[in-house]
């Protein structure tokens, strides 16, 4: 495999400025993130079984049946309160540590903004529909509790919303462990390598590409391939674009709905998406993976990339992972971790015997991270 | 140029939805919240004193480890000794307030 454009902490015009001191937070919050992940949280299903199931049995006379049931248990052990209660702080701490030197940076931001979006010189494109209205399921929610959501636009060459999701990004993926240089679009070319012959797409999509390091990573390992990337929010795709112009890769960013893509049919060689399906709801999911598969070309390969909290070995660890749904703004966590991501597949047209599960490992960072992808196959 | 509390009241004016608690009492979360936020910028303070240190080592020409320990005796010390003593009087005034012990006598009755 050739060398994969490093995604975190890359440095370009549209990146806040941060300060010593400001930079000091970030890594305080990433250490408390740290520490709370490894230290406390892996301790929840632990304290449910000698703290939360008890308590439960003590009040109703039963244990607890349902997934909302274990849930109302696990909200009766003190540690597991402590614990969300400091994990919920550390989330909006992330926001404080990383908001504060955007907004405070901003006009700069906004010009290096316009210099690249104006520059006659310009890779690749940007093309925002002021016509579409970012769908409510998705811009009306501060997904992990990013104020003002993926679709806050304030006009002109406002890019806040980008700026938010990159630098929380880093932030929080540190504190979860996943390695500085770890890549979601290397663990893909990593699958295309070993398991699609080294596929190569002369066009390529990435749905969902919120502040576009995947698609610049594409575009920086494919020079000679087509990218495209398409995302709801304006601000997003300004900074996404503005981005990828200033590290030098071209892109082609569109702004449209997920699961209603203006593409024709068979358009693309490749089609992924990262980190999208546990931000839509059931309906939008399967229309996205639907138009996933009609704007693949026959022959073309689809893989849909997400977190791994699928297929936890108990219910009691499945409602502690989706801890993100009631408190973290992350109101599809449990509909995406339950969901049955092959049936939909099938459903929209892929052969069943091209459609398969990965179980794929991080390519740096410790606490032994995994990412989720099912990949499917249109037939020539 | 935004200034830096600019910068954080239009951060938190951004913010929406509801902010659901896990502890008993919303009080209780909320000094839970402000506490985090004075240790994670006592880790900056460090951050800024070990930056000091290190530099005021470089300029003496000496490792930073000797210079991180230098003892005072006598006055010195005395006023170090009276400097602490004084901020945990300011920390832990909310229990040293006489107040404090009358509404505990209150529920022994």
């Amino acid at each position: 495999m050739g060398l994969v454009m490093k995604v975190r902490d890359v440095q370009h015009a549209v990146l806040p400025q941060a300060t010593a001191e400001e930079r000091s937070r970030q890594e305080a919050v990433v250490m408390l993130r740290k520490l709370l992940n490894a230290k406390v949280r892996s301790k929840n299903v632990e304290r449910y079984g000698e703290e939360a199931r008890p308590a439960f049995v003590a009040a109703h006379g039963r244990l607890p049946q349902s997934p909302a049931e274990v849930q109302e248990a696990f909200l009766m052990s003190p540690s597991y309160r402590r614990w969300s209660a400091a994990n919920r702080a550390a989330q909006e701490m992330i926001w404080v540590s990383v908001g504060e030197p955007i907004y405070r940076d901003l006009d700069r931001m906004t010009r290096a903004t316009a210099n690249l979006i104006d520059s006659p010189d310009k890779l690749g494109s940007l093309a925002l529909d002021p016509s579409y209205d970012p769908s409510p399921e998705v811009a009306d929610v501060d997904i992990h509790l990013q104020p003002g959501g993926y679709a806050m636009d304030k006009g002109a060459y406002d890019v806040v919303a980008g700026a938010l999701y990159e630098c929380g990004g880093n932030v929080f993926s540190f504190g979860q462990g996943i390695g500085r240089g770890d890549s979601k679009a290397g663990v893909i070319l990593k699958l295309l390598e070993e398991h699609f012959g080294g596929f190569v797409p002369r066009k390529m999509l990435d749905i969902g590409c919120s502040a576009g390091a995947a698609s610049a990573a594409y575009a920086a390992h494919w020079p000679q391939s087509e990218v495209h990337a398409l995302d709801l929010g304006a601000g997003m795709l300004r900074y996404a674009h503005a981005r990828a112009e200033s590290l030098g890769v071209a892109v082609h960013f569109h702004q449209m709905d997920a699961s209603e893509l203006k593409f024709e049919k068979d358009s693309f060689d490749l089609v992924v998406s990262h980190n999208l399906m546990h931000e839509i709801g059931e309906e939008k999911r399967r229309k996205m993976i639907a138009e996933s598969f009609r704007v693949v070309r026959p022959g073309g390969i689809v893989i849909h990339q997400d977190v791994a909290i699928r297929n936890q070995p108990t219910i009691v660890h499945q409602v502690e992972r989706d801890w993100d749904t009631h408190f973290n703004g992350e109101v599809h966590w449990n509909t995406y971790a339950t969901a049955d991501l092959r049936a939909d597949m099938i459903a929209a047209g892929f052969p069943a015997d091209t459609v398969i599960e990965h179980d794929l490992a991080a390519l740096q960072g410790f606490a032994n991270n995994r990412w989720y992808a099912i990949s499917g196959r249109k037939p020539a | 140029m935004t200034s830096k509390t600019e910068a954080l009241s239009a951060l938190i004016a951004s913010a929406r939805g509801p902010r659901p608690i896990s502890l008993q009492s919303r009080e209780a979360e909320e000094v839970l919240n402000i506490a985090l936020a004075l240790t994670v910028e006592l880790a900056v303070s460090n951050d800024r004193i070990d930056r000091l240190e290190r530099l005021v080592a470089e300029l003496r020409g000496e490792p930073v480890e000797d210079l991180r320990d230098i003892r005072y005796d006598g006055d010195i010390a005395q006023e170090r000794y009276d400097a602490t003593e004084a901020l945990l009087t300011r920390a832990l005034r909310v229990i040293l307030d006489p107040r404090g012990h009358e509404g505990a006598a209150d529920t022994d009755t």
